[in-house]
């Protein structure tokens, strides 16, 4: 279900207008009234031109996602950490051609951000739904080798993927 | 308190030291500009810093969010004008 | 407070010092960026969230994590540029192909 122009541009401003709030940190009358017109102004230039990936995307969803994608963050920092320290440099590089089984655009953009945003796998080429991963070694990929990534994003997307 | 963030301060010139090593000394042309990438967080970082000790963060955090703009534009120019020209 | 953000801006220094010694150390551009998104990801999380509870509440700690969420959002894309366009123009990782 497309959401519709109104709805768009409301969500835009709102989200612009709470950007300009925070950054300017002044609170006289003035100043809210030129972050409302500017805000209005660039959320009227922007909607109806958004690509086709973002305009059913799942926000508030995807943020219960951020967490688990912290803790996976800091887990893989620490083994990081411990091959870099290592004496011998025990690192097996290698490159893993992935294919996805997500429908959702928006998804496998979150999916190969996820990817690329973790330490010791980047995402090097994306194709369609297709992912080359380069990783630093075994562990390191485990976790989009094993598909716990694809799985935890399919449950963002639920809804999108039923359709 | 001023003599601690100062420390971090010169910490983290000196490993804007071993990156400038990376980008001077880097075998192919990609290595230079993961090493300039790498500068550009450092200096992010080191700006608010910078404004922890003068008591100005609200400044200086305006300033860190602009270069870290700015690098992303530059980063992706450097990028696609790399990858169009197609020889190392 | 002052105690928590001390700790924290010395975790993300021990994390920034691992990954300039990553990036000497690794020996290609595929895993040298593997170095640098360390940097990203937890040093620069770890610094400017110290130093953002060391503001105290208040807008100071908001203008910090914006910084934050902008570093979050945007390295991802400038290390898949980057590494895209080598692979692109034919630089060979040192690795074997797994499909």
């Amino acid at each position: 279900m497309k959401s519709s122009f109104p709805k768009q541009f409301m969500a835009k401003g709102l989200a612009l207008f709470g950007v300009w709030l925070v950054l300017s940190g002044r609170y006289d009358l003035f100043h809210l009234i030129i972050g409302f017109i500017v805000a209005c102004g660039v959320a009227w230039l922007n909607t109806g031109y958004s690509h086709a990936a973002f305009q059913q995307f799942p926000w508030v969803r995807s943020v219960l996602y951020v967490p688990w994608l912290f803790l996976r963050i800091v887990q893989s920092s620490l083994h990081l950490t411990k091959l870099i320290l290592t004496r011998s440099l025990p690192i097996h590089p290698k490159l893993i051609s992935y294919r996805s089984h997500l429908q959702h655009q928006g998804a496998i953009v979150l999916l190969a951000n996820s990817v690329t945003l973790t330490p010791g796998t980047i995402t090097v080429e994306l194709n369609g739904n297709h992912l080359l991963v380069h990783a630093i070694d075994e562990v390191a990929a485990e976790d989009l080798t094993s598909g716990r990534m694809e799985r935890k994003i399919a449950g963002v997307f639920q809804q999108e993927a039923k359709r | 308190m001023t003599e601690f963030f100062l420390m971090v301060l010169i910490v983290l010139s000196l490993l804007i030291l071993v990156y400038l090593y990376r980008v001077i000394q880097g075998p192919t042309v990609f290595d230079r500009v993961l090493g300039l990438n790498g500068i550009s967080t450092k200096a992010i970082i080191l700006v608010v810093v910078m404004g922890t000790v003068y008591d100005r963060v609200d400044m200086f955090v305006d300033i860190s969010t602009g270069y870290a703009l700015l690098n992303l534009v530059g980063a992706f120019a450097i990028a696609k004008f790399l990858e169009q020209r197609g020889n190392l | 407070m002052v105690i928590l953000a001390i700790a924290f801006i010395l975790v993300g220094l021990f994390f920034l010092v691992v990954a300039a010694i990553g990036t000497l150390r690794l020996p290609d551009v595929f895993t040298r960026s593997h170095a640098v998104s360390l940097t990203d990801s937890l040093g620069a999380f770890c610094v400017l969230f110290g130093l953002s509870l060391y503001q105290g509440f208040g807008i100071n700690m908001l203008k910090i994590l914006v910084v934050l969420g902008l570093l979050f959002l945007l390295n991802p894309v400038i290390a898949h540029a980057t590494l895209r366009a080598a692979y692109r123009v034919g630089v060979k990782p040192k690795a074997e192909e797994d499909a």
